[in-house]
């Protein structure tokens, strides 16, 4: 509980500090729109030529895309802002040592303490291209395949958090790594079903960096009802990753001596 | 010395320095190399899907990649964030055009992005088993030219936003999303729908990447130089006037 006012008190400064800058505001929401725009638009060129794509309709796409700009938009909130570039702003630049020195777990104040509440924008756009999704589906989905759903996308939201902890634990060891580009780099392969790609690449997409977590698999759920395996994978992937992250966070401070030492 | 001459050394000194500064962050050139590949490599999985007995489009999208690295253009990074903290004033007062420090970093950048990403290109082609034409090839040489300097330009010019604005990240975003749609990356712009496909070709982004790529493959034989040409002098004269008034709104830190 403490944590949760912890989160939604970082979260009121943030708003606060953006909102302050309405010009920024204007230009996030465009760039927001624009962005989910050219890639709603990329994915309609594809289905004026074929009736399907790895076997996903327009419709069944539509709500793939809703889907990962909505965990996108979740991401970008609220872990990018205090994990990207974490090798250089947390331990190089020391503001590792500030957290370490405050009355709260270290974890959460690096990894969850800023928020960029601008780019919730991109989750209610997400939202809607949801909603278009479903509209334009040949039927709605099951209440059983709602919750499934919800659930993964939860899945989905852990262990984008604990991949992002494991990649900045990373900076203990080797301080001058810096992996960020390469998981967003992977991350725009979740906008598609992980069928569309060759095979070693999909087998990458599945085990080492899960995208099919993200989008694919919560977006089968919602269109093709719950599946009991599906569910109890995603909930151990995202209690293992997220479990990973504490301990590999636990062993990188134990290594750490401090950006001045 | 004539300034032209004058401008050439100066340049090509620029590039030495600049070249010789990036080759210490190799690491740095090749997480901008892997983000540049990622959207051609998606698109060249996702049209395969749709037409999986084409070798056309693998060979397409080979192409388009090797484009994209040679001609990639990241002055919202390298000019505006000068602006930003104030260092252009150094720029400024140094007994050369700035926008030969612009353009030799720029090259010294784009060389080691195809250094460093053509070992990506020639595993692809291996992968898939694309060839190329010779022919084709080098028939597609002034086209690359010209593309690279219309991105040049089309990049600049959104940088010079910085003068006005400080989310020039997004000004240069937004430009991005228009070269992905109209360029020929989100697709071959033969694939589009008809009227998309006209205003593709009207519009500059296509001369950037997918007319040199569809030069390259044999899939178009020649044409379009002068629509590239016009762009590149439309642009250019866009950059002159905005630079020039950038620079009169231009204030330093401490003035």
């Amino acid at each position: 509980m403490k944590l949760l006012r912890l989160l939604a008190a970082g979260f009121s400064m943030s708003l606060r500090r953006s909102v302050a800058f309405r010009v920024n505001l204007v230009f996030d929401v465009l760039l927001a729109f624009t962005g989910l725009g050219t890639a709603v638009a990329a994915v309609l060129i594809v289905f004026t030529r074929a009736d399907t794509l790895a076997g996903w309709s327009k419709a069944e796409f539509l709500i793939l895309i809703g889907t990962y700009q909505l965990i996108t938009g979740l991401r970008t909130t609220f872990i990018d802002p205090n994990l990207s570039w974490f090798p250089e702003t947390g331990i190089r630049n020391g503001k590792l040592d500030g957290y370490l020195l405050q009355p709260a777990p270290s974890l959460f104040l690096s990894s969850l303490s800023l928020s960029s509440p601008l780019q919730l924008i991109q989750f209610v756009l997400g939202a809607g291209v949801l909603g278009w999704g479903i509209a334009a589906a040949d039927r709605g989905p099951s209440a059983g395949g709602a919750v499934s759903w919800l659930v993964l996308v939860v899945a989905g939201i852990v262990v984008t958090w604990a991949l992002s902890v494991l990649l900045a634990c990373l900076a203990f060891w080797a301080p001058k790594l810096q992996l960020d580009v390469f998981y967003h780099s992977a991350w725009q392969f979740g906008r598609y079903p992980t069928d569309v790609f060759a095979r070693p690449l999909r087998i990458l997409l599945t085990y080492v960096f899960p995208m099919a977590l993200i989008a694919s698999v919560p977006s089968t759920a919602l269109l093709r009802g719950p599946q009991f395996g599906v569910l109890v994978a995603g909930i151990a992937a995202a209690g293992g990753a997220a479990a990973l992250a504490a301990l590999a966070w636990r062993a990188g401070l134990r290594r750490y001596t401090g950006a001045t030492s | 010395m004539t300034t032209l001459s004058r401008t050439a050394v100066l340049l090509g000194f620029r590039i030495r320095q600049e070249v010789l500064e990036w080759s210490g962050a190799w690491w740095f050139l090749l997480t901008l190399v892997v983000q540049a590949v990622v959207a051609p490599l998606i698109g060249l999985f996702v049209w395969s899907a749709v037409y999986p007995d084409d070798p056309g489009i693998g060979r397409y999208y080979v192409a388009v990649v090797l484009v994209t690295l040679m001609t990639e253009s990241f002055e919202q990074h390298t000019f505006s964030e000068r602006i930003y903290n104030g260092t252009l004033s150094h720029e400024l007062l140094r007994p050369q055009p700035v926008v030969v420090g612009v353009i030799g970093m720029n090259l010294a950048i784009r060389g080691w992005l195809t250094l460093l990403g053509a070992p990506i290109v020639l595993l692809t082609a291996i992968a898939r088993q694309i060839g190329f034409d010779g022919w084709a090839v080098l028939r597609s040489t002034p086209y690359l030219l010209l593309a690279a300097v219309l991105v040049f330009l089309w990049t600049f010019l959104l940088s010079l936003t910085a003068f006005w604005t400080d989310r020039v990240h997004a000004v240069v975003g937004f430009g991005s999303q228009l070269i992905f749609l109209f360029g020929g990356t989100a697709a071959p712009i033969g694939l589009l729908p008809d009227t998309w496909r006209r205003i593709a070709e009207i519009l500059p982004f296509y001369g950037m990447i997918g007319l040199p790529a569809e030069i390259a493959t044999g899939t178009r034989s020649g044409g379009s130089l002068g629509y590239q040409l016009v762009w590149v002098a439309v642009l250019a004269g866009t950059v002159a006037v905005l630079w020039r008034a950038g620079v009169r709104r231009y204030t330093a830190v401490g003035s």
